[in-house]
C-alpha cells in the first residue's frame, strides 16, 4: 500500500483541491473577464463608398440590425422605412431586419458589454437605457441631419424646431427624437361648450373652474398612481414658461434649493389649495393610472387631464362618444409671463440611436435617414396620428383628429419657443419621485413637506460622486 | 483491509466506492484511503465528481463570486469597463434612507407572512385532518376534500396574475368597496393600496392568500405520515382535539413546519412579484417598497449594476442568515431530544 504512494490521490487531497479550484478558478475567470470584452472594433466593418445617394458609405448587400421599442407607436414605422430603404437602388441591396422590444436596457445590456450592439436603437419606454451610461458609446448624429434626405432636401431645414435639444448631452448630439410630443392639458371641446367652462389661461384660472365642476358633480383634475409626476411635469413646466430659464436652469443642473424658486412655490400652493378644496378626484394613488384616466376620457368625472400628447392614442379605445379631445400648453402662473406668448414644452420623442461599435453604424445612420425622408415620415404621421419631426407632413384637416389639430396649431405658435426638461429622465429620478407626489396629490403633504422631499432627493444625486452629472444649457 | 489491494475487479471496486461509507469500513483508516488510477476508476471521477462539482462552479459558485466582485465596482451594466471601489457601494446602502425602508418591510414581511400562512395553513390542515367528530375514527370534517381542493386554487394562479387581480380588488372603485357597500359600510371610495395605513397589510393579505393553500396540503401529507395508532391511543388516553393536535402532531411534524418556515421567509424576502404587482411604485410613501423592487429600479432605471449587486448580496446574505436563525430557533424550542438531526 506505501509502495503505491506516488502514483495515487488520497479522496481528502482530491476534495481539497477540488475545493480551491472552486475557488480560484472563477476568480481568476471573472478578474480576466472584467478587462475582457473590449472588442469588437468599431465600425470595422468593410464600408462601401461615399457618394451623395450613399453619404455614410453603406456597404453594398450589407444588413442593418434595427432594435425597435415596440411601445404606443409600434414598429411597422420603421419597417415602412426599411422596405423603403430595401427598394432603394443606390445602395446596392442594403436591407434592414427590425427587431421589436419592450425591454431595452435588459435585452441589450449584454451586448453593449459584450462589443455587439445593434445598428440602430429606438431607446425608449419605462426599461430604456440610462443615457449617462451609454453616451460615451454611441455615434455623433450631426451627420444625418446636415445629409440630404431621399428627396434631395438637407435634413435639418426640414425638421421643427428645438429637435435637437433632446438628444444632446454634454455638448454632444447623439440622439435623433423621431415623434414630436407636445405636452398640455388636455379636455373636451365638446363637455366645455354644452357646460360652458371657460378654457383657462393661467393658474389664476383655475379655482373658478374647479368650482365650476364641483358645482355639476364632477372634479377638476384625476391622477393615477403610476402618472402621479405628470403633475409634476404640469408644475415645473408650468413655472419655466412664466418665468424660463430661471426656473429651468438650476432644476435641470440639480442645483441648491432649485425648488424654492418662488414661481414653483407660488404654483405648488395654487395646486395645494386646489387639492384641500377637492377638486383633485381622491383615490388616486390606489388606482392605476389608465383606470385614472378613462375616468377622465370615458366617465368624464374630471375636466382637464396633464399629458404629452400620447394620450389620444392611448385612450383611443376608452374616450367617450363626442369626446372632442383638444390641448392648451401648460399654463403660466399669471398674466406676466417673462418668455414670448406660446412658449410650451414640446420635445421629439422616441430616441433613435446608433452605437459606435454597432457592426453596421452606416446602415443605421441609412435607415435613420430613410425614415427622415418626406415619403416616410409622411406615412407614419397618417398611420399614427402623431407628427414626426419632419414639417409639413400633417394636413389641414388632420386627418379628421381634434387632438392632432391642435398640437399642430400648438407648435405653428410656438415656433422656436419650445423647451424640454431632461433631468428627470437622466437621472433616473420618477421612481423615487413617484411616491412623494402621490403623498401630495392624496393631500397629505404640505407645500413645505414636497419642497423638502423633492429637494432632497436633487441633493442626493448632486452629491452622489458616482453618477455622472451632464450639463444642460 | 485494503481495497487497492490484488485480486481486486474493476467491478467490485466501483460497487465498494459507491457504497464506501458502509459500516464496516467506517472503522478503515480514512486518511490518504490510496487508490490505483485504473480507466474504470477515472471515468467513476469524472461522472460522479468531476462533472457535478464543474457544473456546480460554473452555474453556482461562478456567478457567485463575480456577483460579489460587481459589487465592488462602480459597473454602469452597458461598459465593458468598471472601476474597483471596494466597499463604498455597501457604505451607501447602508446610508440610504429608501433602501433602509425597504429593508425594514423586507423583515416585517419574513417574520409576519411565514407566521401567519403556517398559522392558517396548520389551524385548516388540522381541522381537514383531525377536526372531525370525536366518536369513531379520527378524521376531518365533512366535505374535507372539498376544502382541500377549493383552498389549493390559489396557488394554481401565478403570483403576477394574483398580483394584479387584487390591484383591481383593492382599487377605490374596485370590487372590496363594493363588497363592503353591500353590507351597509361606505368606504368613500377607500384606496387600500393607496393609503401608508393599509397599503402593507393589504399587500401581506394578498401574499398570504396566495400560498396558505400550498403549506395547507403540504401540512396534510405531513400528518397523514402520522400512524393512525398514534392518534388513536392519544384519544384513548382521553386528548381532546386541541390537545392532540398541539402535542401529538405538532412534534412529529416539526421537520415540515420548520423547512415552511424559512421557505416562506425567502419568499418574503424576494417578493418582487407581488409587490411590483400591486404596487409598482413601492407604495404610499415607499411603505410596500422591497429590495428586489429597489435593485431593479437602480440597476435598469440609474444604470448602477455596481450598487444594485451590492443590494444582491445583502439580499443574499439576509436570506442565509435567516434560514441559520430559523433553524436555531426550531432547535431550541425542542430539537435538543434529536440530536444531530435538524
Amino acid at each position: 500500500m506505501e509502495t503505491k504512494d506516488a502514483s495515487i490521490i488520497s479522496r481528502r487531497s482530491l476534495l481539497r483541491g477540488a475545493a480551491l479550484a472552486a475557488v480560484m478558478v472563477p476568480l481568476g475567470v471573472s478578474l480576466a473577464s472584467c478587462a475582457g470584452p473590449s472588442g469588437g472594433s468599431g465600425s470595422g466593418s468593410a464600408g462601401g463608398t461615399k457618394s451623395a445617394d450613399n453619404p455614410f458609405g453603406v456597404a453594398a448587400n450589407s444588413k442593418v440590425d434595427a432594435v425597435i421599442f415596440d411601445g404606443g407607436y409600434g414598429v411597422d414605422y420603421v419597417e415602412n422605412a426599411a422596405k423603403i430603404m430595401g427598394g432603394n437602388k443606390k445602395l446596392d441591396g442594403a436591407t434592414a431586419k427590425i427587431s421589436p422590444s419592450t425591454k431595452i436596457a435588459q435585452e441589450l445590456q449584454p451586448r453593449f458589454v459584450g462589443g455587439n450592439p445593434p445598428d440602430l436603437i429606438d431607446n425608449s419606454g419605462a426599461n430604456s437605457i440610462g443615457w449617462n451610461t451609454i453616451l460615451d458609446q454611441l455615434e455623433d448624429l450631426t451627420d444625418v441631419l446636415e445629409s440630404n434626405n431621399l428627396e434631395g432636401t438637407k435634413i435639418s431645414d426640414t425638421l421643427y424646431g428645438g429637435v435637437k435639444d433632446p438628444g444632446t448631452f454634454g455638448g454632444k448630439f447623439v440622439a435623433i427624437n423621431y415623434f414630436m410630443t407636445v405636452f398640455g392639458l388636455w379636455y373636451s371641446s365638446s363637455l366645455f361648450e354644452k357646460d360652458g367652462y371657460k378654457v383657462p389661461t393661467s393658474w389664476q384660472d383655475l379655482k373658478d373652474l374647479g368650482a365650476a365642476a364641483k358645482a355639476k358633480g364632477k372634479y377638476l383634475f384625476v391622477w393615477g398612481k403610476e402618472a402621479a409626476t405628470y403633475y409634476q411635469t404640469l408644475v415645473i413646466d408650468s413655472a419655466v414658461i412664466q418665468s424660463g430659464d430661471d426656473v429651468r436652469l438650476p432644476l435641470e443642473n440639480l442645483k441648491e434649493n432649485c425648488w424654492s424658486h418662488p414661481t414653483l412655490q407660488s404654483i405648488l400652493t395654487i395646486l395645494y389649495d386646489l387639492i384641500q378644496a377637492g377638486y383633485m378626484k381622491p383615490g388616486g394613488s390606489g388606482t392605476q393610472f389608465t383606470q385614472a384616466q378613462s375616468q377622465w376620457s370615458l366617465d368624464e368625472a374630471a375636466l382637464l387631464y396633464p399629458s404629452g400628447s400620447w394620450i389620444e392614442n392611448e385612450m383611443k379605445k376608452q374616450t367617450a362618444d363626442g369626446f372632442k379631445m383638444m390641448g392648451i400648453p401648460e399654463l403660466p402662473l399669471d398674466d406676466k409671463q417673462t418668455t414670448p406668448k406660446g412658449t410650451m414644452r414640446a420635445e421629439a420623442g422616441e430616441p433613435f440611436v446608433v452605437p459606435t461599435k454597432a457592426k453596421n453604424a452606416a446602415g443605421g445612420k441609412e435607415l435613420l435617414r430613410t425614415m427622415l425622408s418626406k415619403e416616410a415620415a409622411t406615412w407614419t404621421a397618417k398611420s399614427k396620428f402623431a407628427p414626426t419631426i419632419v414639417k409639413g407632413t400633417v394636413p389641414d384637416d388632420a386627418f379628421g383628429s381634434t387632438a392632432l389639430a391642435s398640437q399642430i396649431k400648438m407648435l405653428d405658435a410656438a415656433g422656436e419657443n419650445v423647451f424640454t426638461i431632461k433631468s428627470t429622465n437622466l437621472y433616473g429620478m420618477n421612481s423615487d419621485q413617484l411616491p412623494i407626489w402621490n403623498s401630495f396629490l392624496d393631500g397629505k403633504m404640505t407645500v413645505a413637506e414636497i419642497t423638502k422631499a423633492l429637494q432632497d432627493l436633487v441633493d442626493k444625486v448632486r452629491n452622489d460622486s458616482s453618477v455622472t452629472k451632464i450639463e444642460i444649457k | 483491509m485494503t481495497i487497492s489491494g490484488p485480486g481486486v475487479s474493476g467491478a467490485e471496486l466501483d460497487t465498494a466506492a459507491v457504497t464506501a461509507p458502509r459500516t464496516g469500513r467506517r472503522k478503515a483508516p480514512r486518511a490518504g484511503l490510496p487508490r490505483k488510477l485504473t480507466p474504470d476508476y477515472i471515468s467513476f471521477l469524472a461522472v460522479f465528481f468531476v462533472l457535478p462539482v464543474a457544473l456546480f462552479l460554473v452555474f453556482v459558485i461562478w456567478p457567485f463570486i463575480q456577483a460579489v466582485y460587481v459589487s465592488l465596482t462602480n459597473w454602469t451594466g452597458f461598459s465593458p469597463n468598471m472601476s474597483f471601489v471596494g466597499l463604498d457601494n455597501f457604505v451607501r446602502l447602508f446610508q440610504d434612507s429608501a433602501f433602509m425602508q425597504a429593508m425594514a418591510n423586507n423583515a416585517l414581511l419574513a417574520v409576519v407572512v411565514p407566521l401567519v400562512t403556517i398559522v392558517i395553513a396548520l389551524l385548516f390542515a388540522s381541522l381537514i385532518t383531525v377536526g372531525g367528530p370525536s366518536h369513531g375514527q379520527v378524521r376531518g370534517l365533512r366535505g374535507s376534500t372539498f376544502y382541500r381542493v377549493v383552498s389549493f386554487f390559489p396557488y394554481v394562479i401565478p403570483a403576477i396574475v394574483i398580483a394584479i387581480l387584487w390591484n383591481m380588488i383593492y382599487a377605490p372603485s374596485g370590487l372590496l368597496n363594493g363588497v363592503l357597500g353591500v353590507f351597509g359600510i361606505d368606504t368613500n371610495q377607500f384606496a387600500w393600496l393607496g393609503d401608508q395605513r393599509t397599503a402593507m397589510a393589504a399587500s401581506i393579505f394578498v401574499m398570504v392568500w396566495g400560498m396558505v393553500g400550498f403549506y395547507m396540503v403540504l401540512f396534510i401529507a405531513a400528518i397523514k405520515g402520522i400512524p393512525a395508532e398514534t392518534l388513536e391511543a392519544a384519544r384513548i388516553d382521553g386528548a381532546g382535539r386541541f390537545r392532540t393536535v398541539t402535542s401529538i402532531m405538532l412534534p412529529q411534524i416539526r421537520d415540515n413546519v420548520q423547512t415552511s418556515y424559512i421557505y416562506l421567509g425567502i419568499a418574503a424576502l424576494d417578493a418582487f412579484v407581488y409587490m411590483a404587482g400591486l404596487n409598482s411604485t413601492g407604495g404610499p410613501n415607499n411603505s410596500t417598497l422591497v429590495m428586489s423592487q429597489y435593485l431593479f429600479r437602480t440597476a435598469f432605471e440609474k444604470g448602477q449594476f455596481g450598487l444594485a449587486t451590492a443590494m444582491g448580496v445583502v439580499l443574499a446574505v439576509l436570506s442565509l442568515a435567516f434560514a441559520g436563525i430559523v433553524m436555531l430557533v426550531f432547535r431550541l424550542i425542542g430539537g435538543k431530544d434529536e440530536g444531530g438531526r435538524s
